[in-house]
């Protein structure tokens, strides 16, 4: 009875892995503000952990610093210190650790922390992503992948559609690349996206087009504004999608009794 | 890959005949310690099914036999001396007419019922249990696992026979899986109810279990049986001679071992007297049944073609009572779904969505998506994978017990 490396901490380890492209593109472009901008999240995401961990016997998670690194490339901008800190506080909180930890959590705690940042403050502006980060963007995805963390299904999905609607004029630019790094940093995390073959074509389809509808539709809005309201819905429709796929797998198995 | 007719037979000297208290086997005893038995001479009668009669593995001595409480089975030990011959069943009544009814009461008075599993629930069938379908597995993917081929070598006579005598005992298909390594491609049965399924080649794909959630799932008042081809051959020699088959061939490997090597050894054989002359220095664990799904004992289990030694005491050092705390509160571990994840069920069970019920113990979604199909060696890959604590195995076994319990209610 040997046991394989597969659990919890791996697959944090590997995704945080799979982010360091991503991650040196981004403090590369933003510089000193934005590291001290990442340290002030990680600080104030990891003392979240560390209460849990003494007061419910909750083990920390490497799934952490990913939210952490998350909210601090997507959160708007020229905040302040206290409203970043209830910010985060209530994604990491109500979204994960209020569940029990990572891999317990409905919706992905970075998600949480920026939607409510975004709609909680409507005068900061959302941070504008710099074109290479979509590239990057491309890199996490690639690994991801390839070690099998990210569903391949979400983002080949999701990738075609936004890539069509690029190409056809239909998405401009910033759109596009806001829409990409939502998509590999929150879309495509394992816990909170659909887990069926279906339910993870399914899920892309629905982000992509969310992304789309908003981008025409909702005047005014911010790219990364856009990309998160999408993921945000997405992430709570992901259990109907599982739904979808488990019904469709039982009505094709009913030939088999 | 080695010649069929290299592979040793070695017949261990001591064996047995054993259940777990679980299996709560009650049973009567027709022999005494110090008794010589023939190999294939009945030694035990099931009290709950009287016609239901296990046989001596090996011929040899009655070196003991242990009833616990309520004369429930915990084994009965032989040593092995060949002069005491083999012990010839009288076959002529389920070979004259090849009589469904005779046949069934000659593999339920021959000890050959046993070879069979029935699902859902993975129990030796009931003797009046009349299977939907019957799955004839003959390719093994589990890691280290004897080629069933070497078993079909020349034997295909004999395994044709035994396929027939399988559709005998059930109305429905009798599906014989294997890999295109064993020639049985154009194998011509000659019943149009045998059907040869040639599945892929890689695990899991060769369990018993996920073939039969993807072909043919099983059911409570729809039970499926399956069956090892190395047994359908001894099934179908046995109807010809009478002869309960000696031994079976098993993969002896592991990490422990200096090196891996397969053998003919008796069903109950010794563990140890496979493994002490390859086994590395140092603490180790023999489990019957391969290093992902063995259970730790001294004899060969049954239905177990593998012997695994592990390296290791299996009690790890105790962890600081800080981080035993933080993994104890815990449980059962979140298991993420992963690419790895789906591959453990082969892509035909959804993975994520069972594995999630069989943590939260929901045992109305898990029958849906097909764990009544399932055994404890099925999720036994999506265990070792995920790490996953408790074991899924353990959640699984308790799911299905419950299940049952409550079908019997």
């Amino acid at each position: 009875m040997t046991r394989g490396i597969w659990d919890r901490e791996t697959v944090a380890l590997l995704l945080l892995a799979a982010a360091m492209p991503l991650a040196v593109t981004w403090l590369l472009a933003t510089g000193m503000q934005g590291a001290l901008r990442l340290v002030f999240v990680l600080i104030a995401a990891g003392l979240w952990h560390l209460a849990f961990m003494l007061a419910r016997a909750q083990p920390p998670s490497f799934a952490g610093a990913l939210t952490a690194f998350a909210v601090a490339v997507l959160a708007p901008a020229e905040l302040g210190l206290l409203p970043m800190l209830i910010g985060i506080s209530f994604g990491v909180v109500a979204g994960e650790l209020a569940f029990g930890g990572w891999g317990r959590n409905v919706v992905n705690p970075a998600t949480v922390a920026i939607a409510f940042l975004g709609f909680g403050f409507p005068a900061a502006p959302w941070p504008v992503l710099p074109i290479q980060l979509g590239w990057a963007a491309i890199a996490m995805a690639a690994i991801g992948m390839l070690v099998g963390v990210m569903a391949w299904r979400i983002a080949v999905s999701a990738t075609a559609v936004l890539v069509i609607a690029w190409y056809g004029g239909m998405l401009a630019m910033p759109f596009l690349t806001a829409a990409a790094v939502v998509l590999v940093l929150l879309v495509c995390d394992p816990v909170t996206s659909a887990a069926t073959d279906l339910g993870r074509w399914l899920n892309g389809l629905l982000y992509a087009a969310l992304v789309m509808v908003f981008a025409s539709g909702w005047q005014g809005a911010a790219a990364v504004q856009v990309a998160i309201s999408a993921a945000l819905l997405t992430s709570l429709a992901a259990p109907l999608l599982d739904e979808i796929a488990m019904r469709r797998w039982l009505a094709r198995r009913k030939h088999l009794g | 890959m080695p010649a069929s007719a290299d592979i040793r037979v070695h017949i261990t000297d001591q064996c047995a005949l054993f259940a777990r208290p679980s299996d709560d086997f009650r049973a009567d005893i027709l022999v005494a310690a110090g008794d010589k038995v023939a190999q294939g001479a009945p030694v035990l009668r099931s009290r709950r099914h009287p016609d239901l009669t296990l046989v001596a593995p090996v011929a040899g001595e009655v070196a003991a036999a242990d009833l616990g409480p309520g004369k429930r089975l915990s084994h009965i030990l032989f040593f092995h001396d060949a002069k005491a011959g083999r012990h010839e069943h009288d076959v002529s009544a389920a070979r004259a007419e090849n009589d469904p009814v005779a046949v069934r009461a000659l593999l339920l008075s021959a000890g050959m019922w046993p070879l069979f599993r029935s699902r859902p629930f993975g129990r030796v069938p009931l003797p009046a249990e009349q299977p939907a379908a019957i799955f004839v597995m003959a390719l093994d993917t589990r890691p280290d696992a004897p080629l069933p081929q070497l078993a079909l070598a020349g034997r295909l006579d004999a395994f044709l026979r035994g396929c027939q005598a399988l559709a005998s005992l059930t109305n429905g298909p009798v599906y014989v899986c294997h890999d295109g390594a064993a020639d049985l491609d154009d194998l011509d049965v000659g019943n149009d109810r045998i059907r040869l399924t040639r599945i892929g080649p890689f695990h899991p794909h060769g369990l018993a279990g996920l073939q039969i959630a993807a072909r043919f799932p099983a059911a409570p008042g729809r039970p499926v049986w399956d069956v090892h081809a190395e047994d359908v051959v001894g099934l179908g020699s046995f109807l010809e001679t009478g002869l309960v088959p000696e031994t079976r061939l098993v993969s002896v490997s592991g990490g422990a071992l200096r090196e891996h090597r397969l053998v003919r050894c008796q069903p109950g054989a010794d563990l140890r007297a496979l493994t002490f002359d390859i086994v590395k220095p140092g603490p180790h664990r023999l489990l019957s049944g391969s290093s992902l799904d063995g259970v730790e004992g001294r004899w060969l289990g049954p239905w177990r073609r593998q012997v695994a030694a592990i390296a290791g005491t299996g009690t790890e050092r105790s962890p600081h009572w800080f981080s035993a705390a933080l993994r104890r509160s815990s449980r059962p571990l979140p298991i993420i779904p992963t690419a790895a994840l789906d591959h453990a069920f082969g892509g035909i069970l959804p993975a994520a969505l069972l594995v999630r019920a069989l943590a939260a113990n929901d045992s109305e979604t898990a029958m849906r998506l097909g764990a009544l199909s399932l055994v404890e060696e099925d999720v036994a890959l999506a265990d070792y994978i995920t790490a996953a604590a408790p074991h899924l195995t353990a959640m699984l076994r308790a799911m299905l017990d419950r299940i049952a319990a409550e079908e019997i209610a």
